[in-house]
């Protein structure tokens, strides 16, 4: 009988590693389940609305259905998408499972479903920045530095997705992505990045007792010759003058002082999120859409392309939410970006709240003493050469002008943030082309914080 | 359970289990004639009297595999014809018919195996029968296919060799006891057969592609194994395991190095990357669960019919579409109960205990193999699942190894009928003078 029994321990065995395995199927299934039917033809959507409960996309909108005004949804068209599988870095598309009005034991739910995302972007303001853009192909983006919330996200050129992809054909270059998170060329918005650098190796002290002569024209140690903007130089000038009149020969000649470890700065850089000489970019996660993280060229502190980089020029490449994520480690003064989102909560099929944002930081980049001195670098900035521009707010700004397509054309910048406690606000404006426009970011700016100053206090 | 009372009460409760499908059928299926699900039921309802008075002529211990074999039976049958519409013509046709195959095999097989005295002495048929399905697979399959056509119908050797390698591993069970030094080890040639037969299988089912089957014939020999440890005064020694678990871990990683490119391709598959080619199968079945939810769409709603062997290696994800979550594990269920049964009617002896944990470890693993591949928890193999999902072959075998089930738990033990010793005529002629 003891023997018999050994048998019934097996057959145990075998039942009981197969119910196991089934625990864990029904388990897998509960949990994914949703996941499964977004893969399917067969799925009802629910809608995204922005922080004040404004519709930004209809998932039961059906093809060719003329629901909304034309142009309705157009200045968040390549950032929130839809489900159609032409844009795939979109919040749609990212997040399909979180707006499926489905549940494993409810089913599909073709009428009533509640399942919806509710953003943290103001469309009012968003729109008055899109319209602000008068047609012209640029992007910018806004955040609240303190909570991370991006308020504002628009691209030009975009699309109104409610008109479908019959004519996409004729879309325009850029119009099925929302530039603010590609990699751009920074111009001299970057030399923060080389400040903050140079902060963290010399300390403040050292940085604001040096300064440098710029003619309009420097050779460098290797031969190469870095021109300046001002044809006659700047003369003699210290880091905070370099700044504003944002001087490319003193920043050639920091980028080759031996107190500048380049080394250290290698090592900075990298801190602050770069990808160096060719290593494998990284992305910042916006809740499931990526955005490109920066990279540039330090291989010999003396050589042009090295110098060129550290003056976001040359390959250099930064997306304009990280730049703005640098302005939020600088706005709040403690060298830690805070972390920006978009989802601000989602609703499931039952309407419950299945899922809420909370703030979160970055790791340290710099120390808060360097986040301190740079954020008054850049407020003097402001004060001194932007208050006649960008009126009513404190702003603490860097400009840049970024050349591209081998020089052929300009793009214009502006990084900076808010210093009011009632609009804590961080952003990046990007202009292409304005070579060939009149349209400046400072207006742009203006725009952009007007709103923000009068939506967010509504 | 020979007590009357008793087995009507389990069958009515048979009979009650089909009703209450096929009431699910009349009230939410999807079919144009009422015609279609009273041909169901009347299939249903006949093969299901039929086979409680066929059953009771045999003098058995104990009726719960038949009964829970017919349950088993009935509810593919049901499930099989209401996958894409309520009908009972063509595959459900079909499938009906190798249930019945399925029954009278069961039969057979319990009928050869209950005599324990007897097959031990045919040992040796066991395993020439095996050698005859390896020489037909070798000659009639080819390399690349794991199949023969005869007709319109299609067998497939290498299932044969499942029960035969069961009662290979039983038969032989008890004479491991006669060990015999071979270089370091003390080892029972029969040890050594049964290995070698093992390895024959394994490397018949890669010749002819059949790669789904080896867990089983694997999960099998494992089995064995262990019941050799197992065995009564058995005196293993640690060199024996080790030499045992390393040859089969060896065996495990050369198979998983040299594999071939399509098993390496579904091994390492992301099905949804690639829902519309390697990942189709699966991809289409997981979301059928998704859809089916806990309650089901109704039987003959779904849409996995449209997607191939939705009757056979995603019948699980099928009948989850139709039938609901909750229906497809109450069909498990129910095959875990008549795996269960000799834990609680306990086998007569060792080798119907090899026999009935044999039946038990093939079941499993090729239940395992169905549903855990189809839902993407381990690669896709494609192999049924006994009784329910569809192929003649495979209902044969399965109703095969229930007979044997059944024989382990209602063993004959009468003594082979010796050999008549003939005389020698000269003695007599001697004696006569």
């Amino acid at each position: 009988m003891k023997s018999i029994k050994r048998c019934q321990h097996i057959i145990s065995l075998f039942l009981v590693l197969f119910i196991a395995g089934m625990v864990v199927l029904v388990v897998k299934i509960q949990r994914e389940a949703s996941f499964y039917m977004m893969n399917s033809d067969n799925r009802v959507l629910g809608n995204v609305y922005d922080r004040k409960g404004a519709i930004l996309y209809d998932g039961s909108l059906k093809e060719g259905e003329q629901k909304y005004p034309d142009g309705q949804f157009i200045d968040v068209g390549n950032l929130i998408g839809d489900d159609k599988g032409q844009m795939e870095n979109t919040l749609v598309a990212k997040n399909l499972e979180k707006l499926n009005n489905y549940s494993f034991s409810e089913g599909l739910v073709q009428n009533g479903g509640k399942a919806a995302i509710y953003t943290t972007l103001d469309h009012k303001a968003n729109k008055a920045v899109y319209n602000a853009f008068q047609g012209n192909d640029g992007c910018a983006v806004a955040y609240n530095y303190k909570t991370g919330e991006i308020l504002v996200c628009t691209s030009l050129p975009s699309l109104d997705v409610t008109k479908g992809y019959a004519n996409i054909g004729n879309f325009s270059d850029g119009t099925l992505i929302s530039k603010n998170m590609c990699g751009t060329v920074p111009g001299s918005t970057q030399k923060v990045s080389t400040v903050l650098s140079a902060l963290e190796i010399m300390g403040a002290d050292k940085l604001m007792s040096k300064s440098f002569t710029c003619t309009g024209k420097y050779t460098n140690k290797s031969g190469a010759a870095i021109d300046c903007h001002e044809l006659y130089g700047h003369g003699t000038l210290n880091i905070q003058q370099a700044i504003e009149k944002s001087c490319n020969p003193f920043f050639a000649q920091l980028v080759e002082d031996p107190d500048l470890d380049f080394s250290k700065l290698k090592d900075k850089y990298e801190d602050l999120g770069y990808a160096l000489n060719g290593d494998d970019m990284d992305y910042i996660d916006i809740n499931g859409i990526k955005c490109e993280k920066a990279s540039t060229t330090l291989t010999d502190p003396t050589d042009f392309q090295t110098q060129w980089g550290c003056m976001g020029q040359g390959d250099t490449l930064v997306s304009p939410i990280q730049l703005m994520m640098w302005q939020s480690a600088i706005a709040n003064g403690t060298g830690k970006a805070t972390m920006p989102y978009l989802i601000s909560k989602v609703t499931d099929v039952k309407g419950n709240v299945s899922e809420k944002a909370s703030t979160k930081y970055s790791g340290s980049m710099f120390s808060s003493g360097t986040a301190q001195t740079m954020k008054q670098m850049l407020l003097t900035n402001g004060a001194n050469n932007y208050s006649y521009l960008i009126y009513n707010h404190s702003v603490g700004v860097k400009s840049g002008t970024a050349q591209v397509d081998d020089g052929k054309n300009e793009n214009s910048l502006l990084v900076g943030f808010c210093d009011d406690p009632d609009l804590p606000v961080a952003f990046c404006i990007l202009i292409e082309n304005t070579n060939i426009t009149y349209m400046k970011t400072e207006y742009i700016a203006q725009v952009l914080l007007d709103n923000l100053a009068a939506d967010l206090n509504d | 359970m020979t007590n009357p009372i008793s087995y009507i009460s389990s069958c009515l409760f048979v009979l009650v289990a089909h009703a209450a499908m096929l009431a699910n059928i009349f009230i939410n299926g999807n079919y144009d004639s009422v015609s279609d699900p009273i041909k169901v039921a009347a299939a249903v309802g006949l093969l299901d009297l039929a086979y409680f008075i066929t059953v009771r002529l045999f003098d058995q211990t104990s009726y719960a595999v038949d009964l829970a074999l017919i349950l088993i039976l009935n509810m593919g049958v049901i499930f099989q014809s209401s996958f894409g519409g309520v009908h009972f013509s063509g595959n459900a046709l079909k499938h009906y018919i190798t249930a019945i195959v399925s029954l009278i095999s069961c039969r057979v097989a319990f009928l050869i195996c209950r005599k324990y005295k007897w097959l031990q002495q045919k040992k040796m048929y066991i395993y020439i029968a095996i050698g005859i399905c390896a020489v037909i697979i070798l000659t009639l399959t080819g390399s690349r296919s794991m199949w023969i056509s005869i007709g319109s119908m299609s067998i497939q050797p290498s299932e044969l060799m499942k029960p035969l390698f069961i009662l290979a591993c039983a038969t032989s069970v008890s004479e491991q006891q006669n060990k015999h030094k071979i270089l370091f080890f003390n080892v029972a040639y029969e040890n050594i057969i049964l290995f070698g037969i093992m390895m024959g299988i394994c490397l018949l089912q890669w010749w002819c592609r059949d790669l789904g089957s080896l867990p089983t014939f694997m999960g099998i020999y494992i089995c064995g194994y262990l019941l050799r440890v197992c065995y009564p005064k058995t005196k293993f020694s640690k060199k024996t395991y080790i030499a045992g678990g390393s040859l089969l871990g060896i065996a495990a990683i050369i198979a998983l190095r040299f594999a071939p490119s399509y098993v390496q391709d579904r091994l390492h598959a992301d099905i949804w990357s690639d829902k519309n080619g390697n990942g189709y199968q699966q991809s289409q079945a997981l979301i059928g669960i998704a859809n089916g939810g806990w309650t089901g769409k109704g039987p003959g709603y779904g849409s996995l019919c449209n997607v191939f062997a939705h009757d056979n290696d995603i019948v699980f994800a099928t009948v989850c579409e139709e039938w609901g979550l909750l229906y497809a594990l109450m069909m498990i269920f129910a095959i875990i109960i008549m795996m269960a049964i000799p834990l609680i009617i306990p086998p007569r002896s060792y080798f119907h205990g090899t026999m009935a944990a044999g039946v038990c470890a093939a079941f499993t693993v090729q239940m395992s193999l169905n549903i855990f591949g189809s839902c993407n928890l381990i690669p896709f193999t494609g192999v049924t699942i006994p009784f329910i999902s569809s192929g003649g072959t495979s209902m044969l075998v399965s109703g095969l190894m229930a007979g044997m089930l059944a024989a382990s738990l209602s063993p004959s033990f009468e003594e082979a009928v010796p050999k008549k010793v003939r005389k020698p005529a000269k003695n007599t002629r001697r004696r006569s003078a």
